[in-house]
């Protein structure tokens, strides 16, 4: 018995679309509840209730998106380099224990040790193999710290609003990013961020899940290292 | 149609980085100069008008008018500054202090005749 033909498309770029589609419901979910949020805080303060477009445009939700964007890409960035240098024995986050470092051309089949399939970047020399050849990292980093950007800037102006109803003086930008605000924003978000990756890379080394690329094979000893199921 | 969108993506980068503080300022400052002259004539009833009502019903209670007591605050003197953060201002006068929020029909004054306090809220007159 066979199930209804998931279209070729849908079915090689289904981690993008699921993960993309569940992204796009809980933006919406964080818009909806944030702004109801807003206008009860708002009514507390004896100011007018804002629409709902107008919450969507305003500093109080961008400075609630940013902070956990900049930390899921601050996430991701330091995963991609740290996994280059640092190794966890029995995980399959981690490469083989003797792998440490940007590890050999042949074996990252780069520069005369391409082959025909490689990308041209990674056949190229100098600077633009360099910038391919850590293009991932950079990347990551460069949404980070646009969101992080992104945060103090929205954040100041969310910070600023908030004084100015319990009649206090606004601070300027450099007084925001040393003030608590913006920091409790930034670390909760990191330490929850570490400690997932913390808990991957050692949970995976004892526990499995069977299928996924995020685990060592169903069958695989405790010890072996750099397996994906 | 470019035009358009780029308007509204304006207006959003507006309101999320800055609170609109620049497009803003002009409206709140009329509004200031108005609630500032009305102070500097005593003339309570225009500048109750100005009042957010909780600032208005703050003002009311054990019998006193609000006219009356607007009309005891001192001259403000000039606008020498504001700053607007999403739907709040504040203004700075020469003799005074002023934070109004913003509504469908205008700015209204929410708290008036404020001194600053060190690292604390202002100390206010007038404040709902």
């Amino acid at each position: 018995m066979s199930g209804p033909r998931v279209p070729r498309l849908v079915r090689e770029n289904g981690l993008v679309l699921f993960f993309g589609t569940i992204f796009v419901l809980a933006l919406v979910g964080q818009a909806v509840a944030g702004f109801a949020e807003f206008v009860e805080q708002q009514i507390a303060d004896g100011a007018h209730p804002v629409s709902f477009l107008a919450y969507l445009t305003s500093s109080d939700f961008g400075v609630d998106v940013a902070e956990n964007w900049q930390s899921e890409y601050l996430q991701f960035a330091l995963y991609v380099v740290a996994t280059v240098y640092f190794v966890q024995r029995g995980s399959p986050e981690s490469k083989q224990l003797d792998e440490v470092g940007g590890e050999s051309d042949e074996r990252q089949r780069v520069g005369a040790d391409a082959d025909d399939n490689s990308p041209v970047s990674a056949r190229a020399d100098g600077p633009r193999r360099w910038w391919y050849s850590n293009s991932l990292g950079l990347a990551m980093l460069a949404l980070f710290l646009g969101s992080w950007t992104a945060q103090a800037v929205a954040g100041r102006a969310a910070y600023n609003a908030a004084q100015l109803r319990a009649v206090q003086d606004p601070v300027g930008l450099a007084e925001y990013l040393a003030s608590p605000d913006f920091w409790s924003r930034t670390l909760q978000n990191w330490q929850s961020e570490f400690l997932a990756i913390m808990s991957m890379a050692l949970l995976s080394v004892f526990l499995r899940q069977r299928g996924s690329p995020e685990s060592k094979p169903v069958g695989a000893a405790r010890d072996a290292t750099g397996l994906e199921g | 149609m470019l035009r358009n969108r780029l308007a509204l993506a304006a207006a959003a980068l507006c309101g999320v980085a800055t609170g609109c503080a620049v497009s803003a300022a002009p409206a709140v400052t009329t509004t200031a100069e108005e609630f500032g002259a009305a102070l500097a004539r005593h003339d309570g009833v225009v500048a109750c008008a100005m009042l957010t009502d909780r600032a208005r019903g703050d003002t009311e209670t054990f019998g006193r008018s609000c006219a009356t007591q607007l009309a005891s605050l001192p001259d403000p003197g000039p606008v020498q500054g504001v700053e607007v953060w999403g739907d709040t201002a504040q203004v700075r006068f020469a003799a005074d202090t002023v934070f109004f929020l913003r509504f469908p029909d205008g700015w209204r004054v929410g708290a008036a005749g404020c001194t600053a306090g060190a690292e604390a809220p202002y100390d206010c007159e007038v404040k709902g």
